[in-house]
C-alpha cells in the first residue's frame, strides 16, 4: 500500500516532525518545563537516528526507495526524492548535530521562556535537513533548504529580548532570503535550458545539449545561492555576525549542523547524479569522472572559491580577539576544505569531504557548546577573558583543547584523519587539484597559530585577579551539557585513533552515489 | 606468532604516562617505575637482537616487525607497522636512559609534579614511537606527539621568557613538520607506493627520477633539519633550551635533536640516495656552518646554559657532516655521535641547572671556585665538559674520531675545518671551567650546598654511560652496524 511505503520511507522525517508537533502541542496545553520539551526532542531525534542507522545497515544499494513508490511504478528520473546511502549518511550526521545541541540544551535553566520554541524550531530545521538529504529534484532540494532556513532565522532571534540576537536574526533573514532568491532564479534558468529540474533529467539533457549559456548562468546563480548557506567566500560576511549574535547553543547548531546542508546540496547539484549519469557514456568508479563533465570554468571557479574560503577564514581568524568570532571564522575556513571534495569529485574526495563534515560536527558543535558552558559561568567573550581557565576547569578545558587540536588537524584526532583523507584524495586525482591539497595544508599550518593562541591563554597565562576570586567559575555546567561535550570528545578521539569503521561505510556510500542512475 | 615486543613497550609507556597523570602525590614513584621497567625492556630487546633479518623481497627487513591494517581505503593503505634495526635500537637505549635520569633528577619537582612527570614520559613515548615507526603516517603521528608535551614543559615550568620560547619552539617545529609531511606524502604519491609502509616506499622510491628525488630530499632535509637544528633555522634552540626547565632541556638536547638526525637517516638518506648525492655540497656547507657558527657563538656566551645550547649546534653539525659523507663509517659515526651528544649534553644541562639553583646564577663571569663549595657538582661539570670537547676514553672521542676519519676518506683536507673548530671547542670549555670551577670562590650564597642525592644519582647514571661507552664503544658499534642499511646495494 502507498501509505505503508510512505511511512517506511520517511520514518526518520516523520519521527522528527511528530516530535516537533508534540512539543508545540505541549506548549499550547500549558506545559512550562524545559526538561519536558527537551526530553521529547532528544527522544525524537534518537529514534530517527536509529531508523536511519537501521536503513544504512541494510543498504547495499545506491538507491533504496523512491516516492511515490509501491502502487505507482515511477522511474527514478520522475521521482522527487530518492533515498541513497550517502543521503542516509548525511541524515545520520544531521541528526547527531541536532542531538548534541538538544542534549546540551537540557541543562539550561528549567524555567526559561521560549524553550518550546527553541526545541520545536531545532526539530523543524532538522526536518528540512533530512528532506534535503533525500532530494532527487532541484526544486525539492531548494524547498527543503528553505524549511531549514526559516526555522533557523527564527532560532537566532527566539529569545526576543537581546538586541544583538534580533539584529543577527534580521541580518540572517535578509541574507537568507537573498540567497534563496538567487538559488530559485538559478533553478528556473536551468529549467528553461533543460526543460526539467529532476537531477537525472538535468543529467540527460546536459549529455544531449551540453552547457548553453542559460544553464551556465543558472549554475553560477546556484553557486552564489548555495554558497551563502555554506559560508563560502565572498558570500560569507553574514556568518560571523550571526554566529556571534545568536544564542550560544543556536550558534552550535548553525555552525555544527544546519550549515552542512549546503555541502550536501553542492554534492547533489555539482557532483552527483546530475553530471555523473551513464547517459554521458562514463562509468564513475574510483578514478575521477564526474568533474570531467563539469565545464572547466565552473570547476576552476569552485576551486578558486575553495582556496579563497579557507584562506580568508583563517587569516581573519588570526586577528580575532573574541572567541565566538574566532570559531566562526574557523568555521568558514573549514567550509573551504569541504569544498575540495566537490571540486575534485572522485569517490575518494567525496569520502574525504564527508568525513570532514562528520569531524566538523563534533569539533565545531562541541566547541560552541563549551563556549556556551563557559559563558554561562560568567566568563567574558574575549579570548583574554579565558586566561587561566585550564587550572580552574581542567576537564572542560581539556575537552575544548581536544576540539581545537582536532580543528587544527593534530594527529590522533578525527580532524587529522579527515583532512588527511581529503588532501590525499586531491593529490591522488592529480592535475591542478594537487594545488588544492597544497593550499589546504598551508592553511592548516596557518590555522594552528590561532588555536595555539587560545590554548596559550587558557593554559599558560595567569588568570586575572578578579576571575581568580570569582566563585561562579566553580559551578557545575549540568548533566546534559556535560554528556553532549563528552560524546563529542569521545567521538573526536575514537574516530581519530580508528576511523576505519565509518570510513569504509562512507567510501561505499560515495561510490554508490556516483553511480546513481547507472 | 612472536610476542609483539615493541607494542608491549609502547603500552608500558602509555600506561605509565596515564597513571602518572592520574596519581597525585605518588606521581614520581609511578614515573620512576615506568621508566625503569622501560629500561629493562629495552635491555631485553638489545640482548635478543643478534643479526638483522636481511632483505625481504628487495626491501629491508627489520627486527621485531609488527604490522596491522589501520586505515584501509581503495586508494589508501596505512598500517601500524613498527620494527627496529641497530640504528633505532641505539637511540631507543638513549631514550630509556635519559628518561630514567630525567625522572630522578626532577625528583623534588614541586609545581604540579604529576603533570610534569607525565609530560616527561609522554615526550619519551613520542620519541620511542618515532624510532620504531615504519609507516609514514605513524611516524608523523609520533613526531607530532612530541611537540605537545614539550610545548607545555617549556611554557609552564620554564624560565622568565618561557611563553615566548614555547611559542617560538612550537612555530618553528610545526612549520618544519608540515614541510616534512608534504615531502613524505609527495614521496608516497609520486613514487606510487602501494602502502605507506617504509618497505614499500623504499622499493617504490628506487623508480623516481633524480630530479624528483632531489626535490623530495630538499623538503625532507628542511623538515628534519629544523629539529637538528640546521643553520639558519636554529634560532628556536637557544631560546627553548635556556627557558625550558632542566628536565625539558635534557629531553630537548638529548632526544629531540636526535629525532632530526634519525629522521634524516631513515626517511631521506636511506630512501633517496640519488637525491642526496645531488645535494651533498649543500649538506657540507650547512654542516660546516653549524660547526663554525655553533662553536664561535658558544665562545661568546656568558650564560652557562646558553653555552651548552650553542655547543649542541656545533656537535649536531658534526653529525650532519658524518651523514653527508655517505659512507658506512660516516653513518656509524653519526649514530655514535648522536648517542654521545645525547648523554653528554644531558649531563651538562643537568649540571647547569644545578649550578643555577645552588648559586642563584648561571653567569660564568659571576661564578668562581665551585670546586671548593660543591665538589661533586664541579666534578660533573668537568667530566661533562671534557667529554664534550672529545677527551679520549670518554664517550665522544670514538664518535668524533670516527666522524673525522670518515670525512678525511671523502673530502680530504676539508677535515681541517671541524678539526680546527674542535680546538676552539676545547678552548671554550677549558676557559669556562677555569673561571667557574677553580680560582677563588665568588658570589657563594650562604645556602649553597653540594648536590642533593637525586641530582647526584641522575648525573651519576650519565657519568657511568660516558665512561663505560668511552672505554668500550665496541658494544654500540656492533649494534649499529647490524642494520639493514649496511647491506643496501650501492652503499659505500
Amino acid at each position: 500500500m502507498f501509505e505503508t511505503d510512505f511511512i517506511a520511507t520517511f520514518t526518520p522525517e516523520l519521527l522528527v516532525l511528530g516530535a516537533a508537533l508534540l512539543i508545540f502541542l505541549l506548549d499550547v496545553v500549558g506545559v512550562r518545563r524545559l526538561e519536558a520539551f527537551g526530553a521529547v526532542a532528544v527522544s525524537g531525534i534518537s529514534l530517527a537516528f536509529l531508523a536511519v542507522v537501521a536503513d544504512l545497515g541494510f543498504a547495499p544499494l545506491a538507491v533504496l526507495r523512491t516516492i511515490p513508490a509501491g502502487s505507482v511504478d515511477l522511474p527514478l528520473s520522475a521521482s522527487l526524492t530518492a533515498v541513497t546511502s550517502l543521503g542516509l549518511v548525511f541524515q545520520a550526521i544531521f541528526l547527531v548535530s541536532a542531538f548534541l545541541v538538544a542534549l546540551a540544551s537540557l541543562s539550561r535553566p528549567s524555567g526559561e521562556r521560549g524553550a518550546a520554541v527553541f526545541f520545536g524550531l531545532v526539530l523543524m530545521a532538522t526536518l528540512g535537513m533530512l528532506l534535503a538529504a533525500v532530494a532527487n529534484d532541484l526544486i525539492f532540494l531548494l524547498l527543503s533548504v528553505e524549511v531549514t532556513g526559516i526555522a533557523t532565522y527564527l532560532l537566532v532571534g527566539y529569545t526576543r529580548k537581546d538586541a544583538r540576537s534580533l539584529e543577527a536574526a534580521m541580518k540572517f533573514y535578509i541574507v537568507g532570503a537573498l540567497s534563496s532568491t538567487l538559488s530559485f532564479f538559478g533553478a528556473s534558468l536551468l529549467f528553461g535550458a533543460y526543460g526539467g529540474t529532476g537531477f537525472l533529467v538535468l543529467a540527460r539533457q546536459t549529455a544531449a545539449l551540453g552547457y548553453p549559456a542559460l544553464a551556465l548562468a543558472g549554475y553560477a546563480l546556484l553557486i552564489a545561492g548555495l554558497g551563502f548557506k555554506l559560508t563560502l567566500v565572498p558570500f560569507h560576511a553574514w556568518a560571523v555576525d550571526v554566529y556571534d549574535g545568536a544564542p550560544d547553543d543556536v550558534s552550535a547548531f548553525l555552525a555544527g549542523g544546519s550549515k552542512k546542508i549546503g555541502i550536501f546540496a553542492f554534492f547533489l547539484v555539482f557532483v552527483g547524479p546530475v553530471l555523473a549519469a551513464p547517459a554521458l557514456g562514463r562509468w564513475c568508479s574510483l578514478s575521477r569522472c564526474s568533474t570531467l563533465q563539469l565545464p572547466a570554468t565552473v570547476e576552476l571557479a569552485l576551486g578558486i572559491i575553495a582556496i579563497l574560503t579557507m584562506t580568508v577564514g583563517n587569516v581573519l581568524a588570526l586577528m580575532q580577539p573574541e572567541m565566538k568570532r574566532l570559531l566562526a571564522y574557523s568555521s568558514i575556513s573549514q567550509a573551504g576544505y569541504m569544498l575540495i571534495g566537490v571540486v575534485v569529485g572522485t569517490s575518494a574526495a567525496l569520502t574525504g569531504t564527508t568525513l570532514q563534515v562528520v569531524a566538523h560536527v563534533f569539533m565545531k558543535a562541541g566547541a560552541f557548546l563549551v563556549v556556551a558552558a563557559v559563558v554561562g559561568l560568567g566568563v567574558g567573550p574575549r579570548v583574554d577573558d579565558w586566561k587561566g581557565l585550564g587550572r580552574r576547569r581542567p576537564y572542560l578545558m581539556l575537552a575544548f583543547a581536544l576540539m581545537l587540536l582536532s580543528l587544527a588537524g593534530v594527529p590522533l584526532t578525527v580532524g587529522f584523519v579527515s583532512k588527511f583523507v581529503l588532501f590525499s584524495s586531491a593529490v591522488q586525482a592529480e592535475g591542478w587539484f594537487v594545488w588544492l591539497a597544497v593550499a589546504g595544508l598551508l592553511n592548516s599550518a596557518l590555522s594552528v597559530f590561532y588555536y595555539v593562541r587560545v590554548l596559550k591563554s587558557v593554559y599558560l597565562d595567569a588568570p586575572a585577579p578578579s576571575a581568580a576570586a570569582d566563585a561562579r567559575l566553580d559551578r557545575p555546567i549540568g548533566v546534559g551539557r556535560t554528556a553532549a561535550i563528552a560524546i563529542a570528545v569521545i567521538a573526536i578521539v575514537a574516530l581519530g585513533i580508528d576511523p576505519q569503521p565509518i570510513l569504509g561505510g562512507i567510501q561505499s556510500a560515495t561510490t554508490h552515489f556516483l553511480q546513481i542512475g547507472a | 606468532m612472536t610476542l609483539p615486543v615493541l607494542s608491549l613497550m609502547l603500552v608500558t609507556l602509555l600506561g605509565g604516562t596515564l597513571l602518572t597523570f592520574a596519581s597525585r602525590d605518588r606521581a614520581r614513584y609511578v614515573a620512576l617505575a615506568t621508566s625503569v621497567a622501560f629500561l629493562l625492556e629495552v635491555s631485553a630487546l638489545l640482548a635478543s637482537y643478534t643479526v638483522w633479518p636481511g632483505p625481504v623481497n628487495g626491501s629491508p627487513g627489520y627486527a621485531d616487525l609488527e604490522s596491522y591494517s589501520w586505515i584501509h581505503l581503495s586508494w589508501l593503505s596505512i598500517n601500524y607497522t613498527v620494527g627496529v634495526d641497530g640504528i633505532s635500537l641505539i637511540l631507543i637505549l638513549l631514550t630509556a636512559f635519559l628518561q630514567v635520569a630525567t625522572v630522578v633528577y626532577s625528583w623534588e619537582e614541586s609545581k604540579h609534579p604529576e603533570a610534569y612527570h607525565g609530560l616527561v614520559l609522554l615526550t619519551c613515548l613520542g620519541c620511542f614511537g618515532v624510532f620504531i615507526a615504519l609507516d609514514v603516517l605513524l611516524f608523523f603521528l609520533f613526531w607530532e606527539i612530541v611537540l605537545v608535551p614539550m610545548f607545555f614543559l617549556i611554557g609552564v615550568w620554564g624560565g622568565p621568557r618561557r611563553r615566548y620560547a614555547a611559542l617560538k619552539f612550537f612555530v618553528y617545529t610545526h612549520v618544519a613538520s608540515i614541510v616534512m609531511l608534504v615531502g613524505l606524502l609527495a614521496l608516497v604519491f609520486y613514487s606510487g607506493a602501494k602502502s605507506f609502509d617504509f618497505a614499500s616506499v623504499y622499493v617504490a622510491a628506487r623508480g623516481l627520477s633524480a630530479t624528483v628525488q632531489t626535490f623530495l630530499f630538499l623538503a625532507l632535509f628542511f623538515g628534519f633539519g629544523v629539529k637538528f637544528p640546521i643553520v639558519p633555522f636554529h634560532t628556536w634552540l637557544p631560546d627553548a633550551h635556556v627557558e625550558a626547565p632542566t628536565g625539558g632541556s635534557v629531553l630537548l638536547a638529548g632526544l629531540l635533536l636526535k629525532l632530526g638526525g634519525y629522521g634524516l637517516i631513515r626517511w631521506a638518506v636511506e630512501v633517496l640516495p640519488v637525491g642526496m648525492a645531488h645535494l651533498t655540497p649543500l649538506l657540507y656547507v650547512v654542516a660546516f656552518a653549524m660547526i663554525v657558527w655553533g662553536s664561535f657563538v658558544a665562545l661568546a656566551q656568558r650564560d652557562l646554559k646558553r653555552l651548552v645550547a650553542y655547543s649542541s649546534i656545533n656537535h649536531m653539525g658534526i653529525v650532519l657532516l658524518a651523514i653527508a659523507v655517505y659512507s658506512q663509517l660516516g653513518l656509524l659515526a653519526a649514530v655514535l655521535l648522536m648517542f654521545a651528544h645525547g648523554v653528554v649534553s644531558a649531563l651538562l644541562f643537568m649540571a647547569s641547572g644545578s649550578v643555577h639553583h645552588t648559586f642563584g646564577t648561571r653567569d660564568i663571569s659571576k661564578l668562581g671556585g665551585i670546586a671548593r663549595t660543591a665538589p661533586i657538582l664541579a666534578t660533573m661539570v668537568m667530566v661533562g665538559s671534557l667529554a664534550s670537547l672529545g677527551l679520549p676514553a670518554l664517550i665522544s672521542f670514538p664518535a668524533e674520531f670516527t666522524a673525522l676519519l670518515a670525512t678525511w676518506d671523502r673530502i680530504g683536507y676539508w677535515v681541517l675545518v671541524p678539526l680546527v673548530i674542535l680546538v676552539v671547542t676545547a678552548a671554550f670549555y677549558l676557559w669556562m671551567m677555569q673561571r667557574m670551577l677553580f680560582g677563588p670562590a665568588r658570589n657563594v650564597p650562604a645556602t649553597a650546598h653540594d648536590l642533593p642525592w637525586y641530582e647526584t644519582s641522575a648525573m651519576a647514571i650519565l657519568l657511568a654511560l660516558i665512561v663505560i661507552y668511552g672505554i668500550l664503544p665496541g658494544f654500540l658499534v656492533n649494534v649499529i652496524v647490524n642494520s639493514p642499511v649496511y647491506g643496501f646495494p650501492g652503499f659505500p
